[in-house]
């Protein structure tokens, strides 16, 4: 007998995912048939607002536009306008960058954790990813002066050196986080209620993956080993070593597995960039911000973000503020078109557990 | 910039061209390489991009507004993991008449970008039959994200500011009048104050 | 599927953690110290500030306003108003603390702030919190976003400007100028210093932008004489441009020189000021003197409809400019040019006749409603020593008269230069062109010295020696009255009890011997009102020999103007025009008063 179709309006405020959308279900039992992506509560038009600001006045913008992992935006953009302009970027300031794009990585998978942990369920998890995660964010106070926005980055390099006996800390605070890892292992990856709701769930078609503009984590939980760190190395990953962690399977399961791998490498990458981080300058001064007519020109540059490609399209008139910047947010894909597709045959309890484990951050398809 | 290798970019130019006689092929960088297209020829493009060239990744869609010459330009970023180029496939529209096709058969996500820059720039895709409400919400004016929507007058007129910072004063101004000092009106709006 | 024990029984490894310290939340409660670099609210130190506004026109978040402040004194270099902070919009970006040019502002550790009141997040920064000077946490000390270093002009070496009288400066190619002019930030302060208030910022800005037309057209709206002042201009300007607290200033002065000088003839000029000119009213105004003053006073009269007349006594316009300032400073062809300009949208000039000789002041006054008078001052004060009279002893700005009318003297080939200011140092200069060793004596220390800092250091590169306090005593002759020699003593400097500068006294018996073939005198002018009836002598209130004018530069007798040199204490070029330029708004004030 065919059950009824009811329709369950999910969200926006939900823990699914950091932010507010809404996912429109309609449901016959507790089996999801069609799911509908609603956004809207978080746009700003921040792409708007940079078109009346100069490019310099755009960069305490472009961080709001992710809370968990604010620092790619920042690093986007600088790229692009670097690129635009030709300007050449101090060592030191590649190096610091990447030191923070993994320090905001591994910041992003703590709180990841403890949405994945809290949509089945374990909130013991939350508890903890999220203070430890707080000293990341203490580190970047320290770095920054900010501890979520860190408006640091920025065209020419970074705002302001490192503070003395600040890279030691950064590897104390390592060393601590490492010794954590083992602890989340068994709090959380080794549960069994856990590995019970994430094996076979959430499957992404690994034929269709790339054609459907999976990446990041997802992408590599489908066992491809597509990273833009090793593909189009930006900054210093060239001269870093690591691995790309993939895992078979396409579920919510392998997604975790991936991600939980990757933290080991950005804290060795992070011992690396502080190992050879080169002395010297670490701005190269642009003009004044007031004044500055940047080339005409385009540029898409991209990172790779705790949630997988990160790009930012900039194109300059030559004039004192962007023509446009377009931002390329991986949710964008995964929160929209991928999530509608994979959430149906899911469980109801299911929806927010699989919204986790692609990591959907709305404010990045809406901006 | 250091010399590049850009071998494979060049290959990448020589086949695009071939194919393409009226193609403006051009490469920007390594691994960028950017190709400009008269309109009708987009859709044939990506899809021999997508399937002989292994452009399969549609990393972006976006759209410039060129107000001054009524024209939208369309760049459609695509990526091949094969080959680790990006392509930037752009193209003008009339900015009057902003219709396009979709693209939505050859990448199923497309349809959200498209989503966007119909309700965003006010663009019309063919084909693509979920250009229903996105992001905004009853939106009825000019798109906004056409160059001609102004942002300030709309928060102006929507939202009302809080009281209390009326007697803020423009420095250029106030040292004018220290001065006595006339500025013609050519050259106001060479004030920098004016940014704002 | 086969039981997970391993997964049911790891997770409850978490219950050894119920032994630990608790790693986030203190007990007893600790108020957390922000990091060292915490961005919390800002302070401003109020007296470093200069009101600029950059911190308000760079903020993003539009959080900032600049508003008056009660009981605040400040003097020029000062816009007399300070920021606001909106904390109900502000971000913490510290934009504005990066490219605040005196760096006053900065962020604080504090961030906790709680009212119920939503009216109440305004700050005002170093006024609301005083005690945040000692919480200071962001701020831009080397780290700014602005760039406090100028272009660098490129100029003739020293040796190589010895040989001719070629201009020394060389000016800034476009890119240069593009790059100097984008390091403004538009605040205007600078134009209080100008006498004029030229349009500083918006000329900048338009060169900035590439536009350098519409520079020349906005130079123009209140000098004529652009290209004089963007190579001579004694620019205090640059004096309290916001960089100078913390670096260099604008190159205000080079960039007017770039801009103008991009303009090849007058006819370019008269296409790109396009001035409107009104058409004749019927009025007419004599203007006594071409110089600076005089000539810019005629131009806007003209432009005004006004029929002007200028009764010069020499041959050529300019005054000082033309006659005084060598031409390795501002050349002929670049003087014809703007004169030419002048000349061509109406300003009449009668050359070679001298009020008061070649035409009686009475005849002018019955002739015109209102007259102007710029006729500078051109009699040298004597230096009041023996032997002054001798032959090979002169007065400097004669000497340069006369060189600048291309006529030779011998100065044989040592020369000896008595002055500090700017005419001494070109007397001195152009003596080193015509092949001579000069000394400069000077009574006072090097940092005394009115001279131009720029104007010395060129001298000294071209070999002048410059010997400081110094005080010439005699010039010894030979047996024809021809110099030989100049006696002279050192002095030390004695302070001043009453706290003004120190005063230079002569050392007992410290007494020299300089032979030298040539005494120019340089220690100042004065002006010569001989031309001047004795009723209208008896009326005009002179004081210390400038005539006594008010805000229209109008004097005690109502239909007489006066400017330049002989009316205002800078003495330099832009004073005159601005003199000009003010006299005929009191002019137009006071004849077309008397119309109605
Ligand atoms: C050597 C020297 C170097 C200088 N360098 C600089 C510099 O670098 N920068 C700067 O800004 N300023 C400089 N100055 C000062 C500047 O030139 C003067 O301040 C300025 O020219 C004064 O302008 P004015 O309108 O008062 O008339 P002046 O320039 O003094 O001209 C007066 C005019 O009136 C004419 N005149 C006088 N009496 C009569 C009469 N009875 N009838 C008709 N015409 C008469 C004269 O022939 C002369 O043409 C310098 C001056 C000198 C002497
Ligand atoms: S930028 Fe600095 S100097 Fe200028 S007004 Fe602001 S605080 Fe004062
Ligand atoms: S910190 Fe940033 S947002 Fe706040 S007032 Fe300064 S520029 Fe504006």
């Amino acid at each position: 007998m065919r059950e009824k179709e009811t329709t369950l309006y999910l969200g926006p405020q939900h823990p699914g995912v950091t932010g507010n959308m809404m996912v429109k279900l309609k449901v016959a039992g507790d089996t999801v048939v069609k799911a509908e992506t609603h956004v809207g509560y978080l746009h700003r038009a921040f792409e708007k607002l940079m078109e009346q600001r100069t490019w310099m006045q755009s960069f305490p913008i472009v961080c709001r536009i992710c809370v968990p992992e604010p620092d790619p935006n920042e690093e986007n953009l600088a790229r692009a306008i670097e690129e635009i302009e030709g300007r050449e970027v101090p060592e030191r300031a590649k190096y610091i960058r990447v030191m923070i794009l993994e320090l905001s990585r591994l910041a992003a998978y703590m709180l990841w954790m403890g949405g994945q942990a809290g949509t089945a369920g374990l909130y013991t998890v939350p508890q903890w990813s999220v203070g430890d995660r707080d000293y990341i964010i203490d580190l970047f106070e320290e770095l920054t002066g900010g501890r979520i926005y860190h408006m640091y980055i920025w065209a020419g390099g970074v705002r302001r050196d490192l503070p003395e006996g600040f890279a030691d800390k950064v590897l104390r605070t390592m060393d601590y986080l490492e010794s954590r890892l083992p602890e989340y292992d068994k709090l959380f990856f080794e549960n069994a209620i856990f590995q019970k709701r994430a094996k076979g769930v959430g499957i992404i078609d690994k034929d269709k993956a790339l054609e459907w503009g999976v990446v990041g984590p997802p992408l590599r939980g489908c066992g491809i080993k597509h990273d833009v760190r090793i593909d189009e190395p930006y900054e210093v990953y060239d001269k870093l070593d690591f691995v790309v962690p993939t895992h078979e399977g396409g579920d919510v399961w392998s997604r975790a597995m991936v991600r939980r791998q990757e933290m080991e490498q950005s804290i060795s990458i992070i011992r690396q960039v502080i190992d050879k981080m080169p002395a010297g300058e670490y701005y190269n001064k642009v003009p004044n911000p007031l004044n500055w007519y940047v080339p005409e020109g385009d540029a898409y540059v991209k990172t790779e973000s705790a949630r997988g490609e990160f790009g930012y399209y900039a194109v300059s008139d030559g004039g004192l503020k962007p023509r446009r910047v377009h931002v390329r947010g991986p949710a964008y894909v995964h929160g929209v078109s991928l999530l509608e597709k994979i959430l149906v045959g899911a469980n109801i309890s299911d929806v927010a557990f699989i919204m986790n484990s692609l990591g959907v951050c709305p404010p990045e398809i809406e901006r | 910039m250091k010399t590049q290798n850009i071998n494979i970019e060049k290959e990448i130019a020589t086949e695009i061209q071939n194919t393409f006689h009226t193609a403006e092929v051009n490469i920007k960088r390594n691994k960028r390489i950017e190709v400009k297209l008269r309109n009708d020829l987009i859709p044939p493009f990506l899809s021999y991009a997508k399937n002989y060239l292994t452009f399969n990744h549609l990393a972006h869609f976006s759209c410039v507004d060129w107000i001054e010459q009524n024209e939208f330009e369309l760049v459609y970023i695509i990526y091949s993991y094969e080959k680790g180029v990006i392509v930037l496939a752009k193209t003008r529209i009339d900015r009057e008449k902003a219709e396009f096709v979709t693209t939505r058969h050859l990448w199923y996500q497309a349809e959200t970008y498209e989503r966007e820059l119909h309700e965003m720039f006010g663009i019309n895709f063919k084909g693509n039959d979920r250009l229903n409400e996105f992001i905004l919400e009853d939106w009825e004016g000019i798109p906004p994200y056409r160059r001609d929507f102004d942002t300030v007058k709309y928060a102006t007129d929507n939202f009302y500011t809080r009281p209390g910072r009326e007697d803020a004063k423009d420095v250029r101004e106030n040292v004018t009048k220290i001065n006595k000092e006339e500025i013609p009106e050519f050259a106001k709006e060479y004030s920098v104050r004016s940014l704002k | 599927m086969a039981l997970n024990l391993k997964g049911i029984i790891s997770p409850y490894n978490a219950l050894k953690q119920a032994g630990r310290k608790p790693h986030t939340v203190q007990y007893p409660y600790k108020k957390k110290e922000a990091a060292d670099r915490y961005r919390g609210f800002h302070f401003n130190d109020i007296q470093e500030c200069i009101g600029c506004g950059t911190c308000s026109t760079i903020c993003q978040n539009h959080a900032i306003d600049m508003i008056e402040i009660e009981g605040l004194e400040v003097g020029p270099g000062d816009s007399g108003l300070r920021p606001r902070v909106d904390n109900g919009r502000c971000c913490w970006c510290a934009l504005c603390v990066d490219s605040c040019p005196t760096g006053s502002l900065s962020l604080t550790k504090d961030y906790l702030y709680v009212s119920e009141d939503p009216n109440s997040f305004l700050l005002i920064p170093g006024i609301d919190n005083p005690d945040g000077q000692n919480r200071k946490s962001w701020i831009s000390n080397g780290n700014s976003l602005l760039d406090y270093k100028r272009i660098p002009m490129r100029e003739l070496e020293g040796q190589e400007r010895v040989k001719s009288f070629a201009e020394v400066v060389l000016g800034y190619n476009e890119e240069e100028a593009r790059t100097e002019a984008a390091r403004c930030l538009g605040c205007g302060i600078c134009t209080e210093n100008c006498p004029v208030h030229m349009h500083i910022p918006e000329y900048i800005n338009a060169i900035a932008r590439g536009d350098d037309k519409m520079a020349v057209k906005i130079i123009y709206d209140n000098n004529p004489l652009g290209e004089t002042c963007g190579k001579v201009c004694t620019r205090r300007c640059e004096e309290i441009c916001a960089f100078t607290k913390r670096g260099e200033p604008i190159a205000i002065r080079w960039l007017k020189r770039y801009a103008t000088e991009t303009v090849e003839n007058e006819k370019m000029i008269e296409e790109i000021v396009n001035p409107t000119i009104l058409p004749p009213n019927g009025h007419s105004v004599a203007i006594i003197g071409a110089g600076p003053g005089g000539l810019t006073a005629a131009y806007y009269l003209a432009m005004r409809g006004f029929n002007v007349m200028v009764y010069e006594a020499k041959e050529h316009a300019g005054g000082m400019i033309m006659y005084g300032i060598p031409k390795y400073r501002l050349p002929l062809d670049s003087l014809d040019k703007q004169i030419e300009y002048l000349q061509s949208i109406g300003v009449e000039i009668k050359f070679n006749t001298k009020v008061g000789k070649d035409i009686s002041f009475d005849e002018i006054r019955q002739h015109h409603e209102a007259v102007y008078i710029g006729i500078g001052f051109e009699v040298p004060y004597k230096l009041g020593i023996t032997g002054e009279d001798a032959s090979g002893s002169i007065q400097a700005i004669n000497f340069l008269r006369e060189i600048n009318r291309e006529k030779h003297i011998e100065i044989g080939d040592k020369v000896v230069v008595i002055g500090g200011g700017n005419v001494a140092i070109d007397a001195a200069r152009v003596s080193r062109r015509l092949g001579a060793e000069v000394t400069i004596l000077y009574r006072r220390r090097v940092e005394d010295m009115p001279a131009d800092w720029e104007e010395i250091e060129g001298a000294e590169d071209e070999g002048v020696i410059i010997h400081p306090q110094a005080i010439p005593l005699e010039i010894i002759t030979d047996e024809n009255n021809k110099v030989k020699a100049i006696k002279y003593a050192n002095a030390e400097m004695i302070p001043d009890p009453k706290g003004g500068r120190p005063r230079p006294k002569i050392i007992e018996g410290d007494e020299h011997i300089l032979e030298v073939t040539t005494v120019i005198g340089a220690i100042g002018q004065e002006a010569d009102y001989s031309f001047l009836p004795d009723d209208i002598k008896e009326k005009l209130e002179i004081n210390r020999g400038r005539i006594v004018v008010n805000e229209d530069r109008q004097t005690s007798i109502p239909w007489l103007f006066a400017g330049g040199d002989i009316a205002n204490r800078r003495a330099d070029a832009i004073g005159a025009i601005a003199d000009g330029f003010n006299a005929v708004k009191g002019i137009e004030k006071f004849i077309l008063k008397e119309d109605k």
